[in-house]
């Protein structure tokens, strides 16, 4: 595989902080989220945990600038978010291809959306195919693909646009248990070489520790962060030094010790 | 284990059908008495009379004329009809009502209101045509457009989709399936306006040609007229579906 050095370049280099602050959401007389606040470093790996239907994915939401929050703002890379836009990019956890699109074609899909030209796009694509381990599949349609091949895709695509900031809404949270555990070391390659700024939303607390440097655990509706824990495991990580160290198990202890409380 | 029929296997026992339904229609036809059946020889005769005359041609050019000047626009119309319903739904919940209407009653009561308005005239079966099958393309539009998954339209949005985005690249490649077969239920349905139009008010093109037959009492003409609508009905409708195959390959 030749990298295209000018893209590898601009990869490495450029990861941008987000910066959360006092946002609240309500849908109707729900209230979603009641004043969060969250700094992310540049390159920073952050999962979000907390009771199912607290509205991380609607905090996830805002930052992919999807959803407008009622109060407070998000800035990255000190610009403030006002819509989606080629800064970041999403995993969805339905994978959200298009059935009628090929692996090709759904990889490409956000660079066809800003107008590049079939050639340069399918080019990246193909090359961004091979990054996530489906080469010679670039001509097979989604449902002809496994859940995890479908999720390769998912991260293909979002990695394609070459975005700043990763937002991964329950990315794994779909597939089977030994298959995710193939696309979070996968994930975890993919950071080693890029160093974006991930923010992952989860409601698996091993994920969490295994793979972020830091776990922010809101609170129920209407979420608000109320702890975090440092994960300063080692990296990099594998399933076999990590998830078997007494410090892995020690924090996904006291990650699940703030949860309970909630409970 | 049961084995998948082979594509030479479906076509020989298509072919088997067809031959054994030809052999009973002879014997029917030959039949004493069987006055008002012709035998599928006298019939095929009488076809192929009709196509060396040039008068089968001409009647088919004039039905098809009406055909496509009907279901042409049935698809120009219906399709931005379920679009337009399908983006704003207050007219969508209006206006479905009425293409419910309009498909579930008998159209052909309507034929005579627009031969009254237009006179027996060419435009008049186009016009029949089109309100038979206007509706089923609009109505599958419709309802393939708001099928189709949100998450996708979310999808495109994150990845800063302008608005003519989400349509052509979103809404139409998924509301596809239904958009083809709302025009494959529209054409079969165009067929029905088509006869009902000329059999029975506006006596042009294959519908002319029938009557004329009946009127003479001369049944080879009259099934062989019967029969060139039916191939023609089966060709144009076979075709679709071939473009349906083709389009929709992604579904296989």
């Amino acid at each position: 595989m030749v990298p295209d050095r000018a893209v590898m370049a601009s990869e490495r280099d450029v990861a941008l902080d987000i910066r959360i602050q006092g946002v609240s959401k309500s849908f109707g007389s729900v209230a979603a989220l009641a004043g969060v606040s969250l700094t992310i470093r540049p390159g920073e790996f952050v999962a979000i945990i907390g009771p199912s239907g607290c509205g991380k994915t609607t905090l996830l939401k805002i930052v992919a600038g999807l959803v407008a929050p009622d109060a407070g703002t998000v800035a990255i890379g000190g610009t403030r978010v006002t819509g989606p836009g080629p800064d970041r990019a999403v995993v969805f956890q339905d994978f959200a291809l298009m059935p009628w699109a090929t692996v090709l074609r759904n990889v490409a899909f956000g660079l066809e959306l800003r107008g590049v030209g079939r050639r340069q796009r399918e080019e990246v694509a193909r090359r961004i195919i091979a990054r996530v381990g489906l080469a010679g599949f670039e001509h097979h349609y989604p449902h002809q693909l496994s859940g995890g091949m479908q999720q390769r895709v998912g991260v293909a695509r979002a990695l394609a646009v070459n975005p700043k900031v990763l937002l991964m809404d329950e990315p794994f949270a779909s597939v089977d248990e030994q298959t995710r555990r193939l696309l979070q070391d996968d994930l975890l390659d993919l950071w080693a070489e890029e160093r974006k700024t991930i923010v992952l939303v989860t409601h698996s607390m091993d994920e969490a520790v295994y793979l972020s440097d830091r776990v922010v655990v809101l609170s129920p509706r209407p979420a608000r962060v109320v702890g975090e824990i440092q994960v300063d495991l080692p990296r990099p990580r594998s399933s076999k030094t990590t998830r078997t160290s007494a410090a892995f198990a020690g924090l996904v202890e006291d990650l699940w010790g703030m949860l309970k409380e909630m409970q | 284990m049961r084995r998948i029929p082979s594509w030479h296997a479906v076509w020989g026992l298509r072919a088997a059908a067809l031959i054994l339904l030809f052999w009973l229609w002879e014997r029917a036809g030959r039949q004493p008495g069987a006055y008002g059946i012709p035998a599928a020889s006298a019939t095929a005769a009488a076809f192929w009379q009709l196509l060396t005359s040039g008068a089968l041609i001409a009647a088919v050019g004039t039905s098809a004329r009406s055909f496509v000047l009907g279901f042409g626009p049935a698809v120009l119309v219906g399709i931005p009809v379920g679009l337009l319903m399908a983006f704003v739904p207050p007219l969508g919940r209006m206006a479905r009502v009425y293409l419910d209407v309009a498909m579930a009653v008998p159209m052909a009561a309507v034929v005579p209101l627009v031969i009254l308005t237009l006179g027996i005239n060419v435009a008049a079966v186009a016009l029949v045509v089109f309100v038979f099958s206007m509706p089923f393309v609009a109505s599958n539009t419709y309802g393939g457009v708001r099928e189709v998954s949100p998450r996708l339209i979310e999808m495109a949005l994150a990845f800063d989709a302008r608005r003519r985005h989400i349509l052509f690249k979103i809404l139409l490649p998924g509301a596809m399936p239904m958009i083809l077969a709302g025009i494959r239920y529209g054409l079969a349905r165009a067929f029905v306006g088509l006869v009902v139009a000329e059999l029975l008010l506006a006596p042009f093109g294959l519908g002319e040609l029938i009557a004329d037959a009946r009127s003479t009492f001369d049944f080879d003409r009259m099934f062989a007229s019967v029969l060139a609508l039916l191939l023609a009905a089966v060709v144009v409708i076979s075709g679709v579906q071939r473009l349906e195959g083709r389009l929709l390959h992604w579904r296989q």
